[in-house]
């Protein structure tokens, strides 16, 4: 036992020492403000437009950018949750409006104070918060290949109960992503509570898989695993232009599409609080709108931006105009009605 | 010392394998535990995203993933210097074959917290792991090739 309890003191001591020593010689070196931006990979990877907006902002703002990376915007709030203050983070993005009750129920969010935003149309009604400002939007809907339409390509909600599909749409799961979400009230809006939840019910048979994130369920799609994805109308633009592929259409649909906008925050804890701002007017500046619709194939908030390039003549559909920030009740109504017809569908 | 570190594998020799086995694991936890301290593992919250990440899909039972939201997560740097200075400790008393037994019931523990707070990708590792310590422990595989057989041979009793 003794020598037991000696050789563990040894070996912590000499430990804490080296680490004294690593911290004393890396001092000097991490002198440099650090702005710590958490977010969802596809924003903050090497592909998406952070590292375009990082680069930008540590030219003017001598300070340094860094990305805390989390799998799903979903995934955010529930990792702010659990961790807090701990991830010692500046700045938050990629929330969307079912995130918003959550966020501004668990957290404390900083004011804003951007002035008078010049956006479009579509985004003005999301501009009601003081604390979340929203950076980019797209409606979503199903994305499917040409060639695996025939002649047969669905119209409405109902359409997608056909046969054709049984077992072929990857979906998300509501309780971790926010697409996911999106379809389950996009669904409940169009149909009612109650016929929406016998149609969910109904979906069951026909998802290929409930993935937690976007991104598996889109790569479901893309290698082919999966005929149809519940993703963003701008992704057949992601296709057509990184890899030249026209085939990938977003389809119409009778029903008023669901639209997504996503939102930047501060939380009250942050450390560099006005370096965050600053992030901020960059995301929302030409500059930084422009990095983002062509990394993120979001649309653009701000006016001016789109003209001109592909996402203006995307033909989006009708999309509903209507915005609100679900409650925290309705939504959690809402997931555990979802779970107990997923639950069913096990056994 | 180095007599016995040696003479043990004239009088304990059918432990020689699992001896080998114990070194080599020894060598991949020092090689873990390097990577960890030249990287980010005690500057940045690595090991509270993994648990905020994984322990809602956990199959953990319900204490401890209150115990792991409420304590760990938000002590994060502790945790992190912890579990480091544990894999070292793990990795030097593997290759030198010193106090290995009570050594590997730590490695035991901290195999049952890793693999309540991983993701399926290293589940299976942990698993293994978890088996290998408990062998090592139970036949002390610290007595072949290791100090431990200098103070078995002295003292005898179950920390040996």
């Amino acid at each position: 036992m003794k020598h037991f309890i000696l050789f563990l003191s040894f070996i912590f001591l000499v430990l804490f020492l080296a680490v004294l020593k690593k911290n004393e010689q890396g001092l000097g070196k991490n002198s440099v403000t650090t702005l710590r931006i958490f977010g969802y990979g596809s924003f903050t990877g090497t592909w998406g437009p952070g590292p375009l907006l990082k680069e930008e902002f540590e030219k003017t703002c001598q300070c340094k950018v860094e990305f805390l990376e989390s799998s799903d915007s979903g995934v955010i709030l529930q990792r702010l949750r659990m961790e807090g203050e701990s991830l010692r983070i500046d700045l938050v993005l990629g929330l969307d409006q079912f995130d918003l009750a959550k966020a501004q129920n668990e957290h404390k969010w900083r004011q804003l104070s951007l002035g008078n935003l010049d956006v479009y149309s579509a985004v003005k009604p999301a501009l009601g918060s003081t604390s979340f400002v929203p950076y980019d939007w797209g409606p979503l809907t199903f994305i499917a290949r040409k060639g695996d339409l025939n002649e047969s390509m669905p119209k409405n909600l109902d359409d997608l109960l056909s046969p054709q599909w049984s077992r072929k749409i990857a979906l998300q799961d509501p309780r971790t992503s926010s697409p996911g979400m999106q379809f389950l009230y996009w669904v409940l809006k169009s149909k009612g509570e109650a016929e929406g939840f016998q149609y969910i019910a109904k979906m069951m048979s026909q998802a290929h898989s409930f993935s937690p994130s976007w991104s598996t369920a889109y790569g479901l799609f893309r290698n082919g695993q999966a005929k149809m994805v519940y993703s963003y109308m701008t992704s057949p633009l992601y296709h057509e232009i990184e890899e030249k592929d026209p085939s990938v259409v977003g389809l119409q649909f009778e029903e008023p599409l669901p639209v997504q906008f996503e939102f930047v925050g501060i939380p009250e804890y942050c450390r560099n609080c006005e370096l965050a701002e600053k992030f901020i007017n960059l995301m929302l500046s030409s500059q930084g709108q422009k990095m983002i619709m062509e990394k993120n194939y979001m649309l653009p908030v701000m006016k001016g931006v789109m003209e001109g390039t592909k996402f203006e003549k995307l033909a989006v559909g009708t999309y509903r105009s209507d915005f609100s920030v679900p409650s925290l009740n309705e939504i959690e109504s809402l997931l555990r009605k979802w779970t107990e017809i997923r639950r069913g569908e096990f056994n | 010392m180095l007599v016995a570190f040696f003479e043990s594998v004239k009088y304990v020799g059918h432990l020689l394998p699992i001896s080998f086995l114990r070194i080599y694991l020894g060598y991949y936890y020092l090689e873990v535990a390097l990577l960890k301290y030249q990287g980010d593992y005690l500057l940045r919250p690595r090991l509270a995203e993994q648990i905020a990440e994984w322990l809602p899909a956990s199959n953990a039972p319900q204490w401890f993933k209150i115990f792991a939201s409420t304590y760990m997560i938000p002590n994060w740097s502790s945790l992190a210097f912890v579990v480091l200075g544990l894999e070292f400790a793990v990795a030097v008393s593997y290759i030198i074959g010193f106090v290995v037994r009570p050594m590997a019931m730590v490695a035991v523990a901290l195999c049952v917290v890793m693999l309540l707070i991983s993701g399926p990708g290293s589940e299976d590792l942990f698993k293994t792991f978890l088996a290998i310590h408990f062998v090592l422990a139970w036949v002390g595989a610290g007595r072949c090739l290791g100090i431990d057989y200098y103070y078995y041979k002295r003292r005898r009793g179950l920390w040996w």
